[in-house]
């Protein structure tokens, strides 16, 4: 018998009339079964997953039928649905109930009204499998955002579910935090057999271990297949999908690579010492970076800064030259004061020492009117703090009256269509851009960005560094902090490495990526024995045809 | 926090104590066990707090002379008048009566001090939450969105500022309210959104689906129940001595003070309990390191 039958299921929004959110879906997952369901932002993704849990299921028009272990979903008890049924949100936050460690774990068991007994064993078993004991009698609002995200995990696997549903767990975390998060479903689903259905933009980690992938496009499931299969299904197809596919398999299938599809980085090494035992021609060409910057856009000498007079140095002697018109990305581990940095040159911080030059003047000399208007802006982490408004209209006419200009600048962030939305109704991309539409209408030649890429998919990363692309060549200067080391590999056209409070290493990209062996994109690990300095899936692609030509 | 053995006991043998102490000392006139709940707090608040302690004693003391020297302006009973404003007399007694008065709000100031201290609201929470389920749930999630609210109002006015609309040095008084509000506004719908979430989390985990049972993270040990009975020894102990009119004092219109007898060294046992916990520990802490 199927755990989860879903049998021809359409589902269609109050507010949307014609348009059908799930069309005709039609899926059985068996017990133990790990399955990634992949998908656009808004192809149905998150509506198809709130429907496997009654309580979370959205109003709507529905018809179908789903099962659960073969007994209709309505019929389910409320109390079974909790127990048996774990939902993980995307947020970390905001699903956290209590203000500690401890409460938060039995949380699900107290409002089952599990006895102390029971509560106790359970407790101390969850914080032990999932290495909570060390933090179990602090406050939550010290955790990190993957302590919070593990956490929540825990207290749902407290109550012992049968089926752990987890929608974009990890997309607001960083790559360690996520990839550590995403090991420990894995092991659940090894170790426990707990079914895992789970919803990603971070492919690469966890395509190669699932047993089945679905991608759904437009409220319909389009392909049900194994991994492996699944690469060359969009592949054929030329679905947009593709582009978040796991290197292994872009490269493959860019390439026309001839055999079985690596998924893995070990596979794609493998495969490509196979295929070019010994490639003619080995590297790319990598420019070096000039060391005189005439006229930088912003230069920062010797920052030193701490957040209390007791606490210990975030920055500690930051010094950095930016060219005009140039992406300049700094990389680096959390709380190693990257965001700190771009407070700084914001002046939200005041380092204590130091200067911070903007276009050559001290950021002092600056009027905050004269900085803000027409210099300087800031895209912050969290698009959210940037609205204030009903519509995203409205709160582009915070910044300006000129009606013409707005039209201008929403064209360039391709919002036109969201104009009239509430921001809060935006998906997480849409968000980014309207964010970033508002900051642009402060005009700023110098423009900050600060993880622009969080809980972005790929399709929408695309779109974003299009943005970027089109700012650069109006002569807009670009500095972002961000931990998507891919991103920065293809689009930055300066890295940095930003380590124990100061700035170790700049680069161009291909020269940074290409000598670092861990801390570097995955085409990087994928190729270094055979190739050097290539650091994208473009760039492996170019190497393998160049060879092939050569070898013609 | 320091370390503190009497934190690590029950929040129920805590929270008893606590109710014993500041109980018997809004009762209390007589000046001797007056004197003995202010030596008694005050070095228990600073073995709690360190050298920061020795600060809040020493701004409780102008607080005390001022309490004193207000009291003869209201109560103008007493044998012994020390001069006349107008024709109202400022009389000695009155101002006996005002140190005795301003001594019991100081050792209120002390006890609270200790209480905020021991009894954090996790373990209030606990406490209670087997009585009052809702509400003690309720507390925990205010607990956790007052600091929330706060970190997001701070991001969101970063942010504002960072794109030039942060509030200007030379701002008026109307354009810092309208820009108050906007800040409001958007934390409102900010904070609605997050509701909404948590609203699910807590849905989706069987909340309203049973009965609520309530996690106790402490138990109660054989030294707890050891602490409650010796409290409980202590407390009928004192309570008696007051039967027999021990505690009696008198100060207007004239001055009329028990005699000091045993009663006093039980009141002091008893509120020695936390400091001697606390001094044991660290001395058999200190032995045992030693011998290492």
């Amino acid at each position: 018998m199927a755990h989860f039958q879903i049998k021809d299921l359409t589902f269609s929004y109050p507010t949307a009339k014609a348009k059908k959110s799930l069309d005709g879906v039609s899926l059985s997952i068996e017990k133990g079964e790990y399955i990634v369901l992949c998908g656009k932002s808004g192809s149905g993704k998150t509506t198809l997953l709130r429907q496997l849990k009654s309580v979370l299921a959205p109003h709507g028009k529905k018809q179908g039928e789903i099962l659960f272990n073969g007994t209709p979903l309505e019929q389910v008890s409320q109390r079974d649905q909790s127990a048996k049924i774990g939902y993980v949100m995307q947020n970390p936050d905001d699903q956290i109930v209590t203000d500690k460690v401890w409460h938060e774990l039995a949380f699900g068991l107290e409002s089952l009204g599990y006895d102390q007994k029971t509560m106790r064993a359970r407790v101390a078993e969850m914080a032990c499998y999932f290495g909570i004991a060390d933090w179990f009698h602090r406050d939550v609002a010290n955790l990190s955002g993957g302590q919070k995200q593990l956490l929540n995990l825990a207290s749902i696997m407290a109550m012992q579910p049968e089926v752990l549903i987890l929608d974009e767990p990890t997309s607001q975390l960083d790559p360690i935090a996520a990839s550590d998060f995403l090991n420990t479903v894995r092991k659940i689903n090894i170790e426990l057999g707990t079914t895992v259905i789970i919803t990603e933009h971070r492919l690469e980690d966890i395509f190669p271990y699932a047993d089945r992938a679905i991608v759904m496009d437009g409220g319909k499931v389009i392909a049900d297949d194994t991994p492996r299969n699944i690469g060359k299904l969009l592949y054929e197809q030329k679905n947009d999908m593709f582009a978040a596919m796991p290197t292994p398999v872009r490269v493959f299938y860019g390439s026309n690579g001839n055999g079985d599809c690596p998924l893995t980085v070990r596979e794609g090494r493998t495969w490509l010492s196979k295929t070019y035992p010994e490639p003619t021609i080995s590297t790319l060409p990598a420019e070096e970076l000039d060391d005189e910057i005439e006229n930088p856009a912003l230069s920062l000498k010797e920052l030193w800064f701490r957040y209390e007079k007791d606490s210990p140095d975030v920055l500690r002697g930051v010094s950095a030259e930016v060219p005009m018109g140039s992406l300049y990305a700094i990389v680096g581990g959390n709380g190693a004061g990257k965001s700190t940095t771009l407070k700084a040159i914001c002046g939200i911080c005041k380092p204590y020492r130091g200067k911070v030059k903007v276009f050559g003047k001290p950021i002092e000399k600056y009027k905050a009117t004269e900085l803000f208007g027409g210099c300087l802006a800031m895209l912050p982490q969290d698009p959210k703090s940037l609205f204030v408004k009903k519509t995203v209209r409205e709160d582009l006419a915070e910044m300006t009256k000129d009606e013409k200009k707005i039209a201008e600048i929403a064209a360039i962030c391709e919002i036109e269509g969201l104009l009239d939305s509430h921001p809060y109704d935006l998906s997480g991309g849409e968000q980014q851009r309207s964010a970033l539409a508002k900051v642009l209408l402060t005009e700023p030649k110098l423009l900050l960005l600060d993880e622009p890429t969080k809980g972005i998919d790929s399709f929408f990363k695309e779109k974003l560094a299009a943005i970027l692309c089109k700012l650069k060549e109006q002569g807009i200067t670009i500095v972002m902090v961000s931990h998507d080391v891919e991103f920065c590999a293809k689009y930055a056209d300066m890295v940095s490495m930003f380590f124990d409070g100061q700035i170790l290493t700049t680069d161009t990209p291909r020269r940074f990526f290409g000598n670092n062996s861990f801390y570097t994109t995955a085409a990087n690990r994928m190729s270094r024995h055979v190739f050097s300095m290539a650091v994208t899936a473009e760039d492996v692609v170019e190497l393998c045809q160049q060879n092939r030509e050569a070898q013609v | 926090m320091k370390y503190d053995a009497f934190s690590k006991c029950h929040p129920a043998v805590n929270f008893l104590f606590f109710v014993g102490a500041i109980g018997m000392s809004v009762v209390i006139q007589h000046p001797a066990y007056l004197l003995a709940g202010i030596i008694t707090g005050a070095i228990y608040y600073l073995l709690l707090n360190g050298k920061k302690g020795w600060k809040t004693i020493l701004s409780l003391l102008p607080m005390f002379m001022i309490l004193t020297v207000i009291n003869p302006l209201f109560n103008t009973l007493g044998a012994t008048p020390l001069f006349h404003i107008g024709s109202r007399p400022y009389t000695l007694e009155a101002l006996f009566y005002g140190a005795a008065l301003a001594s019991m709000f100081v050792i209120m100031m002390l006890w609270f001090g200790c209480y905020n201290k021991v009894l954090t609201s996790d373990k209030f929470t606990c406490l209670f939450g087997n009585l009052i389920p809702s509400i003690s749930l309720l507390l925990v999630m205010v607990f956790r969105m007052v600091p929330n609210f706060i970190r997001k109002t701070q991001q969101i006015i970063g942010a504002r500022k960072s794109i030039g609309k942060g509030i200007s040095e030379n701002a008026t008084t109307k354009e810092k309210l309208q820009d108050g509000g906007t800040v409001l506004g958007a934390l409102t719908s900010w904070a609605l959104e997050g509701s909404v979430v948590t609203g699910d989390s807590m849905r989706a985990r069987g909340y309203g689906t049973a009965k609520r049972s309530s996690f106790m993270i402490y138990r109660m040990t054989a030294t707890d129940w050891i602490l409650l009975t010796v409290m409980t020894l202590f407390v009928s102990l004192t309570i008696m001595a007051a039967s027999f009119g021990q505690f009696a004092a008198a100060f207007v219109p004239n001055v009329s003070i028990a005699p000091v007898s045993w009663g006093l060294v039980t009141y002091i046992c008893y509120l020695l309990i936390p400091t001697v916990l606390h001094v044991k520990e660290a001395f058999a802490w200190h032995i045992s390191r030693s011998r290492i």
